[in-house]
């Protein structure tokens, strides 16, 4: 057993109680104890003093016993006749014979005129005086008289009685030797020691009988200071042993006197105390021992369960929920152990369920990114060992970010739900489907020989070639998918997973389904990893920088835009297109402080030229994040202030799916921009699903034609008629018309016979940091200087 | 025997030539109560009495009592003790006067006792402790006792004589008083303290 702490409950609850247990006890003992003897002690005294009376009334009927034998032998007939004689021989010797009848020890005969006229004890003395003359007197009132009376020094029980014939004739005094028998008779019945001692005239005490035992004769005859003092009980010690004593006087007469000393042992006295002492020590002792038993079975009874249920918490703590607290009993224990069940089932239920949210996509339900992870190092880690092949594919789908621009995020949703119900309904149990985020899935085939890969994924992709019905609408989804497999491309789970990822955006570029990983894909790849952390530095170190391209007006030739291009220059990778970086930034939402550099860098231009007296404005693209944002009006408001540019040397370049998804909003933060002055553009027209209602209502003064239409319209008829419809609508609708993507003198005159207002692009110039661009600009307007004044 | 009683004073009277008076005593305790039983006799200074025989005396057991409780003889009289009840008894005395027991009988005893020495017979009787009788031996011829009145009466003839009383309750021995009887009555009263012994109930 363990030892109990002193701090512990139980110690505690023992402790208490075995002190408030001993502390009565011991009152009780000590009140006992206290109370006890004094009424011992005066029960003594009391036994003492009954003792007393008890022996002066034994006494009392010895000597008229005595005295009624002495009468009835002195009216014995013979001895009468024979005291008659007046024979001195006759009468010692009826003396002596009658004495012994009744065992007197001494028989003495007076006349009537108390002359001693015998006396057996001193057959030779007679004719003396009667020594006893008082009790005489005291016969004759009487009839018989009796007394305790020393002759010879020792004490006798003498009894006078007159010698009738019938009238007194004589006195016969008969004495009996008071010796160790009487003693013992009287403490047969007076329950005292008894002991007879005298004193004689000069003081000496002796001893005449006794019922102690020899030695203590000796010592009490030595110790008799008692005849002094006062009445009542004396304190006496004698053999070691304390005695109460009385030493009632039985006689004091002519030769000395007698005293009777009456003891009474304390110990004997104590002695039904001190056993009730005894057995109430032993009652508290025997009751003292059951509570420390009781109170250590309670206590224990209350802080065993206790330190079970201290036990399980440190369980859970440590996150095992397997044991119970048992429910014993009625009682407040059973209580909380019962609360204490409950408490266990619910932390458990809620972790299990932050267990599921932690490790399932709780839109399509399926595995999320972090329990795939799991999954795959689990199927590494047996691979490695089985030696069995396990390949990862990356799936994304092709037209998501489409869809969810342009129908919302609701239709997003259902496809994501659709594309997860048909992706597990065609894979084996043991394989892994999971949703890594966005429109990103990954597969897990921890038995995937390259033949199943290819078979699977092939299923995957037809599967997914079925569209999708939204609103009734059925949508082409489509995807891409890149497999990667260990042990072939890599033995990590990580890279494995990495490389599936490259894979897919290899197929994606190629538009071909599916490519299973090759390093030669990470060429060029490579760059697009550990971005945001890159970028961010990027920011921070101003890596960044802005790049001009300008804008030709068809009509005069002038140059008074241009659209700022961010351009990343990397410290060892070099130039960073924007394609690897931008929409990275847009998923992540750190485009916002993309943004919000190239805008500030921009005004700040914008405000150099402006000082400068070169009128150009510039053009600025912001994402559809940007525009719902709040602080975007008041930001750029401040910022034109502070650089003191006028509103209308910035526009703002937005694509059509920027306000397509919160077209209200898009449309009171327009607004707003609009109300500021601010240029307000749609960038790559013609590629989103906007409605020309929405464009109608947008406040923006220009359209921007995107490239891909530019680029072909030259052979291709139908970009063509896109072009020049677009340039039309525009046109109708009162705005500007800009075509970027002009790659040759065929395509800017192609757009200046279709009457386009702006043109931008290669051909024109590429997009060039600030001081190239001056330069270039310096250059051109000189050129046209010298082709003013000598005309060609 | 009664009538040799009788013929004494008569004798007497006859024979002596001498004149002679008539004593009167009364014997009174110290509060002047008579005091009967008390014996009264007179001893003559000259010492000369008439040889006469004592008279005799009885002393009856009844009911066992001695009756009467006081009996004055004069020395050498015969006292017989006829038992008058239907029960024994067994009459004795230690007196030093006369020691004497007649033992256990019924009836009259075969043999008087004979008062051979003056002085009181303390009369008990052995198996009834109570009964106590007395006879009072005298020398004198003239003694008698006295009536309940406590009063009583002697014809002495003329001469000196010492008057005394005797009672068996008396402390002490009662003074003589001197009287001369001359023809004429003479008066004597005796004044004692009694010392009455305690009533011992009979059985």
């Amino acid at each position: 057993m363990r030892l109990p702490r002193i701090h512990s409950l139980q110690a505690r609850m023992v402790v208490f109680f075995v002190i408030l247990l001993v502390s009565a006890q011991a009152v009780l003992v000590l009140l006992v104890n206290a109370s006890g003897e004094r009424i011992a002690k005066s029960r003594i005294a009391q036994e003492l003093m009954v003792g007393e009376r008890v022996f002066r009334r034994l006494i009392d009927q010895s000597n008229r016993r005595l005295g009624d034998a002495a009468r009835i032998l002195a009216a014995d007939f013979g001895f009468r006749s024979a005291i008659a004689t007046r024979d001195y021989g006759t009468i010692l010797s009826v003396l002596g014979n009658h004495g012994d009848r009744i065992e007197a020890n001494v028989v003495m005969l007076a006349d009537l005129d108390r002359v001693l006229l015998a006396d057996t004890l001193h057959p030779d003395r007679h004719s003396a005086v009667f020594p006893f003359p008082a009790l005489i007197d005291a016969a004759q009132r009487e009839r018989q008289a009796t007394a305790i009376v020393l002759i010879d020094g020792k004490p006798y029980q003498v009894v006078v009685v007159p010698v009738l014939a019938p009238v007194p004739i004589a006195w016969v005094a008969m004495g009996f030797a008071i010796d160790d028998r009487v003693a013992l008779d009287l403490q047969a019945v007076a329950g005292l020691q008894v002991s007879f001692l005298s004193q004689d005239k000069a003081g000496r005490w002796s001893l005449h009988a006794s019922t102690l035992p020899a030695a203590l004769r000796a010592e009490l005859l030595t110790a008799s200071g008692f005849a002094a003092g006062p009445d009542g009980p004396k304190f006496l010690e004698l053999g070691g042993e304390a005695y109460e004593m009385l030493t009632p006087v039985l006689s004091d007469g002519r030769d000395g006197r007698v005293v009777a000393v009456l003891q009474r042992s304390l110990r004997e006295g104590l002695e039904p105390f001190n056993r009730l002492r005894a057995i109430l020590l032993a009652l508290a002792l025997i009751s003292i021992g059951s509570s420390v038993v009781g109170s250590v079975l309670i206590a224990r009874g209350i802080s065993r369960p206790v330190n079970r249920l201290a036990a399980i918490s440190r369980n859970i703590r440590d996150g095992d929920y397997s044991q119970r607290a048992d429910v014993e009993g009625q009682d407040e224990i059973g209580d909380l152990a019962a609360s204490f069940n409950h408490m266990l089932d619910g932390i458990s239920t809620r972790e299990a369920e932050i267990l599921r949210l932690a490790y399932e996509d709780t839109l399509t339900a399926l595995p999320n990114r972090a329990m795939f992870h799991d999954r795959l190092r689990q199927a590494v880690l047996t691979a490695r060992r089985t030696g069995e092949p396990v390949s990862v594919m990356m799936l994304d789908l092709d037209r998501f970010k489409v869809v969810n621009d342009s129908l919302g995020h609701a239709a997003g949703d259902q496809v994501l739900r659709e594309v997860a119900s048909r992706l597990r309904g065609l894979l084996r149990d043991s394989d892994t489907v999971a949703r890594l985020g966005g429109d990103e899935f990954a597969i897990l085939l921890p038995t995937g020989t390259p033949e199943r890969v290819t078979m699977v994924a092939q299923r995957i992709l037809r599967v997914l070639e079925a569209p999708i019905v939204l609103e009734g609408q059925p949508v082409d989804i489509g995807g891409s998918l890149g497999v990667a497999s260990f042990p072939l491309h890599d033995d990590d789970s990580d890279m494995l997973l990495r490389h599936a990822d490259v894979a897919m955006y290899e197929a994606k570029r190629g538009n071909t389904g599916f490519a299973i990983y090759d390093p030669r894909y990470e060429e060029g790849r490579q760059t697009h990893l550990s971005l945001l952390g890159e970028l961010r530095r990027a920011v921070e170190n101003d890596e960044l920088s802005l790049y001009y391209q300008p804008k030709i007006d068809l009509k005069t030739g002038a140059i008074r835009r241009v659209e700022a291009l961010v351009r990343w220059i990397h410290p060892t990778r070099g130039f960073v297109p924007p394609i690897e970086f931008i929409p990275f930034a847009e998923q992540t939402g750190y485009i916002k402080r993309v943004t919000a550099w190239v805008v500030e860098r921009a005004v700040q231009q914008a405000g150099i030229w402006h000082r400068d007296g070169l009128d150009i404005a510039i053009s600025v693209n912001i994402s559809t994040r940007d525009l719902m944002s709040n602080e975007l009006v008041e930001w750029v408001t401040d910022l034109l202030a502070r650089h003191a540019v006028p509103a209308e040397q910035l526009c703002l370049e937005i694509t059509e799916s920027g306000f397509m998804e919160d077209p209200a909003r898009a449309l009171e933060t327009l607004g707003r921009l609009h109300g500021l002055g601010l240029r307000l553009s749609v960038d790559d027209f013609g590629t989103g699903y906007s409605s020309l209602v929405y464009l109608k209502k947008l406040p923006v003064q220009e359209l921007k034609i995107d490239r891909s239409f530019v680029m072909n319209m030259v052979d291709d008829e139908d970009d063509a008629t896109i072009v020049r419809s677009t340039i039309e609508l525009g046109h109708n609708m009162g705005l500007e018309v800009v075509a970027e993507g002009v790659e040759d003198l065929a395509a800017l005159e192609f757009l200046r016979r279709l009457d386009c207002d702006q043109v931008q692009g290669y051909y024109i110039s590429k997009p060039l940091p600030t001081a190239q661009f001056e330069a270039w600009l310096e250059a051109r307007r000189q050129a046209e200087r010298t082709e003013a004044t000598t005309p060609a | 025997m009664r009538a040799a009683g009788w013929s004494l004073p008569v004798l007497a009277l006859l024979t002596a030539p001498a004149l002679a008076g008539k004593l009167s005593v009364t014997v009174t305790d110290s509060a002047g109560a008579p005091i009967p039983e008390a014996v009264v006799y007179a001893m003559p200074l000259s010492g000369r009495m008439p040889s006469t025989a004592p008279r005799a005396a009885v002393i009856d057991q009844i009911n066992k009592e001695f009756v009467p409780f006081v009996v004055p003889v004069q020395i050498g009289a015969a006292v017989t003790f006829p038992n008058k009840d239907n029960i024994r008894h067994h009459v004795y005395s230690f007196s030093p006067a006369k020691i004497f027991d007649l033992k256990l009988y019924s009836g009259v005893p075969a043999k008087p006792v004979i008062m051979e020495k003056a002085g009181p017979v303390a009369l008990g009787c052995n198996i009834h402790d109570w009964m106590v009788g007395y006879v009072y031996v005298v020398e004198s011829p003239w003694f008698t006792k006295t009536a309940k009145s406590g009063t009583a009466s002697l014809d002495l003839t003329d001469g000196e004589y010492d008057i005394r009383t005797w009672h068996p309750w008396q402390h002490a021995d009662v003074p003589a008083t001197r009287v001369k009887v001359n023809g004429a009555e003479v008066r004597v009263s005796f004044r004692i303290d009694l010392n009455p012994p305690p009533k011992v109930t009979a059985h």
